[in-house]
């Protein structure tokens, strides 16, 4: 059954080849078990209250988070690394595509300051059009075009037969 | 009987026609989606959610456990056609099973998970059907510090059986807790972790967070190490059936893996993934053919199948007795349930007998559905595998968008759910299982408020937790979860 149990982690046998990736997340673990902390000493309770109040929990998160970070950052230090997840569609033989992960980036940001001002069936059909590209789609004219049928059958299917609202936009003189 | 006679009136609820429907959808839906490479039952759940916001509690539910059983079903044709490795509850399948399809037996493979499910996930909702009126009456007795000690074991467990490495797993736990954490506390009313934003009083709601860590998070990985080439799907050669031979080496494995599933996903023992291995591992000591193991046995398809959708029908013993989700899924409908105003534990059967009962009832209609759906459609389901990549995660990404957008017309929400799924991102590549930080984070606050009931009715003292039998059994087991792992290696080494 050896082949069958993934591993999440791999230990670098001879000297600690540190990735600067997971030290990076285990200081981000401690960060935000300290932000946790500083957040439960701002929690105000009322004096009169005797019993476990709103502080305890956060608290316990807090120390939880820290412990966590802590242990992340000594598995780290000592050469740790953290094996990628794998997938159906996930290849971990080729080199991080980031600049993919940008782009979706960039449509979800574009998503955001457009939705209310051209409306739902606009900036859904840019959204897909982005992350279509993101995922290495070449053929320019069928991607908006499909983003555009599908953002308008589903912008139609929520207004008019589950009485859902969505910002109509751009397309509100049309009478959508 | 007492169980039957309710079960009755259940298959009444469950067999009108508007009822049908919804089971015929959602097994359908749930069949899509359990194909589809980068969208699960859980997000599926998530997404309908503002949708059935209107509808019918009864046909909600149904249609979300047709899902859920649905793509337990697809799930075993993707990983039997597709030869990729997938994610981890699903990977024992692959490893005969996209053999057995390479050497021309696809239809063999196919026809033992299908039947094994079915046969599996009958005999498992009739042991549900059976086990729950039982287990209400044991939950029945619990006080708050026994909820309390009970949902800390569904924490450990969870976090130290959902990925192999428990300190990954419990920091995502936390930070589960850490996001139900956001927001008006119930008993005294301040706000917590707020950040100042108004809308954040209300809490971080669990669908962006469901939404957010599996959908946006999925397409943000998958697009930074995307497979390129045409899908390797392996052709099907010959019907989907099984010889004579097929029969006579499966039945077993089915009954074992059955046996073997629903137990241990009743446990709050983190889902399907366990006893699917173990399944593997007994087949493989078992079989008459062990040298074929790895060559594609047929064994080791039709156990690991069982025991996964009996485990599936396992989990909703606690979801539905005690209101504790031991699964991604599980959690999804838990907040399903609190969408509605309901509350699953040993009072929903007295409150809401027709929910109940028609939602069980319906499992028994919806796998023979999923029988049909899947033996002579399997070939329909295949195309889906052929769906463009770019086209199936831009599409998945503006549903998300959309299922959060809907939840309150907020553009806040959408950003809280790309902020997440960039998380999400972030934990796929440095191997912090997901699934731990949905469940802590419905559960959180549920233990939160289990824990100061119990501390407010023994005046503050904290030894209620030890003293009280059942919660102090509980807390021992939760110990042993974290630290047997944690430990084992120390002893391993002298």
């Amino acid at each position: 059954m050896s082949q069958s149990v993934p591993t999440d982690t791999q230990q670098s046998v001879d000297a600690p080849t540190r990735s600067v990736g997971d030290l990076l997340v285990s200081l981000g673990v401690l960060a935000l078990g300290g932000y946790f902390a500083y957040g439960a000493f701002n929690i105000s309770v009322a004096q009169s209250y005797s019993r476990v109040g709103p502080r305890f929990f956060p608290f316990l998160v807090a120390a939880g988070l820290l412990l966590c970070g802590a242990l992340l950052l000594v598995q780290a230090l000592r050469g740790t690394t953290a094996l990628p997840e794998e997938g159906e569609d996930v290849d971990l033989d080729v080199p991080p595509d980031y600049r993919a992960v940008a782009v979706i980036g960039a449509s979800l940001v574009t998503y955001v300051l457009l939705l209310e001002p051209l409306g739902f069936v606009l900036a859904s059909a840019l959204l897909f059009w982005g992350v279509a590209a993101a995922f290495g789609s070449r053929v320019w004219f069928r991607d908006p075009l499909v983003g555009l049928v599908l953002a308008l059958i589903v912008y139609l299917a929520f207004t008019r037969l589950l009485g859902l609202r969505l910002p109509a936009g751009m397309l509100a003189p049309l009478g959508l | 009987m007492e169980a039957l006679g309710a079960l009755l009136d259940g298959f009444a609820v469950a067999l009108t026609l508007p009822n049908l429907g919804w089971a015929l959808l959602g097994v359908t839906l749930g069949t899509v989606v359990g194909v589809l490479p980068g969208i699960g039952p859980a997000l599926t759940v998530a997404l309908l959610l503002p949708v059935t916001f209107r509808l019918d509690p009864v046909g909600s539910f149904i249609m979300f456990a047709g899902i859920y059983y649905g793509g337990m079903y697809g799930g075993s044709t993707t990983s039997i056609l597709l030869n990729t490795p997938g994610e981890s509850a699903s990977i024992i399948t692959s490893l005969e099973g996209n053999k057995m399809a390479r050497r021309g037996r696809g239809g063999a493979a196919l026809a033992t998970a299908a039947i094994g499910s079915f046969v599996a996930g009958t005999l498992a909702t009739a042991a549900l059907t059976f086990v729950a009126p039982l287990m209400v009456d044991v939950a029945l007795r619990f006080g708050p510090a026994d909820y309390f000690a009970l949902m800390v074991l569904a924490f450990t467990t969870v976090a130290s059986l959902l990925g192999s490495s428990v300190l990954r797993g419990v920091t995502s736990l936390l930070l589960g807790l850490g996001l139900g954490l956001v927001g008006i506390d119930l008993q005294t009313g301040q706000a917590r972790y707020t950040l100042g934003v108004p809308e954040m009083l209300d809490g971080v709601n669990v669908v962006i967070v469901a939404v957010g860590l599996f959908a946006v998070g999925e397409a943000f990985y998958v697009a930074s190490r995307l497979r390129r080439g045409d899908q390797d799907v392996t052709p099907i050669r010959g019907g989907v059936w099984m010889s004579r031979e097929d029969w006579r080496r499966s039945w077993r494995p089915w009954l074992r893996g059955s046996l073997l599933g629903f137990p241990l996903g009743a446990l709050p023992a983190g889902g399907a993934e366990i006893p699917t291995f173990l399944s593997y591992a007994l087949e493989k000591r078992l079989s008459k053919n062990r040298a074929e193991f790895g060559h594609g046995a047929i064994e080791g398809v039709a156990g690991p199948e069982a025991a996964n959708n009996a485990a599936a029908a396992g989990v909703l013993v606690p979801l539905l007795t005690l209101g504790l989700p031991t699964s991604a899924t599980a959690a999804i409908m838990l907040a399903a349930f609190q969408q509605f105003g309901l509350q699953p534990g040993p009072l929903l059967f007295q409150t809401s007998p027709d929910l109940v009962w028609g939602l069980i009832a319906s499992l028994y209609i919806g796998n023979a559905m999923l029988l049909v759906l899947n033996l002579p459609l399997v070939g329909l389901w295949v195309r889906l595998l052929f769906i463009p990549r770019p086209l199936l995660y831009a599409g998945i990404l503006v549903f998300a968008a959309l299922g959060t957008y809907s939840l309150n017309n907020s553009v806040i929400d959408l950003i809280t759910l790309f902020v997440i799924g960039f998380v999400g991102f972030l934990m796929r590549r440095y191997a912090f299982p997901v699934a731990p930080a949905v469940v802590g984070m419905i559960l959180g606050p549920m233990a939160e408020q289990q824990f100061r009931r119990a501390l407010s009715i023994s005046q503050g003292d904290p030894s209620v937790f030890v003293r009280e039998p059942i919660s102090a059994a509980f807390l021992a087991l939760a110990f042993l979860a974290i630290a047997t792992p944690l430990l084992a290696p120390l002893f391993r080494r002298r």
